[in-house]
């Protein structure tokens, strides 16, 4: 089996995931930037577990599992957070959000 | 078709835990149940259960065996146990600074205690975990409920911004560090760090190996706030309820700290020449960018933010001469596993006094502190002796944490390791500056409004002040107390 | 080319004949049939009624709670089902473990219902 196309899938979902997460000022879109950097995660996992196979393949997938769990209940908490900005500005642009300055 | 067998577990070894889950569902029943009526007790119940939580831990340490269970992916050994004590006992004097300061405001009382213990419990497993996936729930266990607590002033702006860039910050740290794991699992096929040490071997290190490394060590580098990932970290903490920046910057930093010293220390122990240049760039980046930054600021919780990122970086720095000591890397993570508890007592207790002062004067502005010694001498005293000990002034415990630190760079007498001890020297001595000023503005400046009646503390608040005062004095008159716990701290690998 | 790469090769000459056969079905269709344009035609289709108001509307934020809630649950299913697949398997060790996790979640929902979030008002 050839394991290079599902790393470039993955590394190219991390790029577009990254990237997302560093240039778009819209909450949501931040947290499926996130998302995408996670499946990216999902994909290397799957397909290094399949590469090893026996005990490996189950270990990847059992980690897989965990990273959707925990990515769901991330972005659960991540739309509350932008969720109580909107309620409080009224809008979910990031680059608003700029009382302190770091 | 795999057969299933049925995995050992020590129940005594879990006991912490599972005295920490029951405490922290019973808070939720009892708040759920009792509602307004019994809220007040939740305060009580949170720091009942983390002293009960200590019991197993104490029965485990007189037995002094090691336990492993699970293929190895959860050990309970003499580090997991020192850790797991420091984890208990500043969350303990994290619970007694809340209870008035959360009663008084306008905050849920019962989900507050909650998702401190269900973080407090994050980090327990993160002190056993040996294993990428129990690291990997260990950390997110632990951050998510901090992402909330952090903004859990709900109506305040600065409050939804501490959360937010916390939250945004924090969550792409760990999908970096998860796409690194990736790689190095994809590496060795193995998730359980010995197994990772042993499959990634000892040659040169391939491209994948080198990025995978990079990649979790960076993760880990904005949980403990390094330069330059430590943006979040000022805002954060001043948007943050008072208690939780305390939390954050001592029990969640140990988090990340634990988690370095696992990984680096275990699974890439035999690719020094990875990490080793770059933890001593964070580590001379993280001192110095901390402290020059420090001295500009006029709000005492972000002065005390960047002194934390500061501290950070002093504790990065025996990551730095792994392999170059004569008794192995023993001797590093012992180094930072001391400087770990003594800034644990020297900085809660900072916190615990700006509480105490911002009860009355409502502010943390540098200025609010003026003339602190006429109507509150004692405070005054204390926040002094507080600063000056993470100055490292003896003999106050900070002198102690430097010397530790300074100790294991003088041993490895490489170039390189001398040159970070001088930096760590000079830094030392500019961090000294703004400490002073805290204690300048108290005794010499007049007071700001002119309002000098005292300040009123409860007595939780006041424990949590003496706790943290007599740790940080007794440490420093008799640094042998700590010596051997953190003799104690070194992994069975 | 790897044995790999052939196997997509079918895909992808499949995925032409399909865009071919699509593309020959509406030109033909277009070729054949009459062609008069009126105002009405092009107006959005809603169960046969005239529409009512704009086609954009935002979706109430409360459902973002019980969005938030199923998302919630339905992930720890993943959990469930490996375990359900293999039930026999893990005998009473795995049906008592199973039995913790599901009461650990069942905190969460009685949450949920105290702080009446599963009403809806």
């Amino acid at each position: 089996m050839l394991i290079n196309q599902f790393l470039l899938l993955g590394a190219a979902l991390f790029c577009i995931g990254v990237y997302g997460v560093l240039a778009r000022k819209n909450g949501v879109l931040v947290l499926m930037s996130i998302e995408l950097i996670l499946n990216a995660v999902n994909i290397n996992l799957l397909a290094f577990g399949a590469m090893h196979q026996g005990p490996a393949a189950i270990t990847g997938q059992v980690f897989a599992l965990f990273i959707i769990t925990v990515a769901a209940a991330e972005v659960g908490v991540g739309l509350a957070i932008v969720l109580l900005i909107y309620r409080n500005r009224t809008s979910v642009d990031l680059s608003e959000v700029d009382l302190m300055k770091g | 078709m795999l057969s299933f067998v049925q995995p050992n577990i020590d129940y005594h070894a879990l006991a912490p835990e599972l005295v920490l889950v029951g405490a922290l569902l019973l808070i939720l029943l009892v708040d759920l149940v009792f509602e307004d009526r019994a809220r007040w007790a939740t305060s009580s119940l949170a720091g009942l259960g983390l002293l009960a939580a200590l019991i197993p831990i104490i029965t485990l340490a007189v037995n002094g065996h090691d336990r492993s269970m699970f293929g190895g992916a959860y050990v309970v050994d003499n580090f997991a146990l020192v850790m797991k004590a420091v984890f208990l006992l500043a969350g303990y004097v994290v619970v007694l600074m809340s209870t008035d300061y959360i009663g008084e405001g306008d905050y849920y009382e019962g989900e507050y205690y909650f998702m401190l213990l269900s973080s407090l419990f994050g980090m327990l497993i993160m002190a056993s975990a040996r294993d990428l996936i129990s690291i990997f729930i260990a950390l997110e266990t632990l951050s998510i409920p901090a992402y909330l607590l952090a903004g859990w002033r709900k109506r305040d702006l600065k409050g939804n911004e501490a959360s937010l860039k916390y939250y945004l910050l924090g969550v792409f740290a760990s999908a970096v560090m998860l796409y690194g794991m990736s790689l190095i699992f994809g590496v060795t096929g193995s998730t359980v760090l010995t197994d990772i040490r042993d499959g990634l071997g000892s040659g040169e290190s391939v491209p994948i190996i080198t990025v995978g490394i990079l990649f979790v060590v960076i993760g880990f580098a904005f949980k403990v706030s390094a330069v330059p990932f430590h943006t979040w970290a000022p805002d954060t903490y001043e948007g943050a309820p008072t208690p939780i920046t305390a939390f954050l910057s001592v029990a969640s930093k140990a988090a990340g700290f634990v988690a370095l010293l696992e990984l680096v220390f275990i699974a890439f122990e035999g690719h020094e020449e990875v990490w080793k240049p770059l933890f001593w760039i964070l580590a001379a980046i993280t001192m110095t960018v901390g402290n020059l930054i420090a001295l500009r600021q006029t709000n005492v919780v972000r002065m005390l933010a960047y002194s934390s990122v500061a501290q950070a970086g002093y504790m990065l720095a025996p990551f730095a001469i792994a392999g170059d000591l004569s008794g192995g890397n023993v001797g590093a993570i012992k180094a930072v596993v001391t400087y770990l508890i003594i800034y644990a007592a020297m900085n809660l207790g900072a916190f615990a006094v700006v509480i105490a002062v911002a009860r009355k004067t409502r502010s943390a502005e540098l200025s609010s502190f003026g003339g602190l010694f006429e109507y509150a001498p004692g405070l005054a005293v204390l926040l002094a002796a507080f600063v000056f000990a993470l100055a490292g002034i003896p003999p106050l415990g900070g002198w102690y944490a430097k010397l530790a630190i300074l100790n294991v760079l003088i041993d490895a007498s490489t170039p390189w390791a001398t040159v970070l001890a001088v930096v760590v020297a000079v830094n030392s001595v500019i961090a000294l500056f703004y400490y002073a000023s805290v204690a300048r503005e108290m005794l010499m400046r007049p007071v700001a409004d002119g309002d000098r009646t005292p300040v009123t503390i409860p007595a939780s608040l006041a424990a949590s002040i003496g706790l943290c005062a007599v740790s940080t004095i007794a440490i420093g008159v008799a640094p042998n107390l700590i010596a051997r716990f953190s003799d104690l701290a070194h992994f069975v690998s | 080319m790897s044995e790999f790469l052939r196997a997509y090769l079918t895909v992808a000459v499949f995925a032409a004949f399909a865009g071919l056969l699509i593309a020959g079905v509406l030109g033909l269709s277009r070729l054949i049939r009459p062609n008069r344009p009126t105002p009405q035609k092009l107006l959005t289709y809603e169960s046969g009624v005239d529409p009512v108001g704009s086609g954009f509307s935002q979706s109430q934020v409360r459902y973002y709670i019980f969005a938030l809630l199923f998302v919630m649950f339905d992930v720890e299913a993943v959990f469930i089902f490996p375990w359900a697949m293999r039930l026999e398997l893990y005998q009473v060790f795995g049906l008592v473990e199973m039995a913790v996790f599901i009461v650990i979640l069942v905190f969460g929902l009685v949450y949920a219902w105290r702080k009446g979030v599963l009403r809806w008002v």
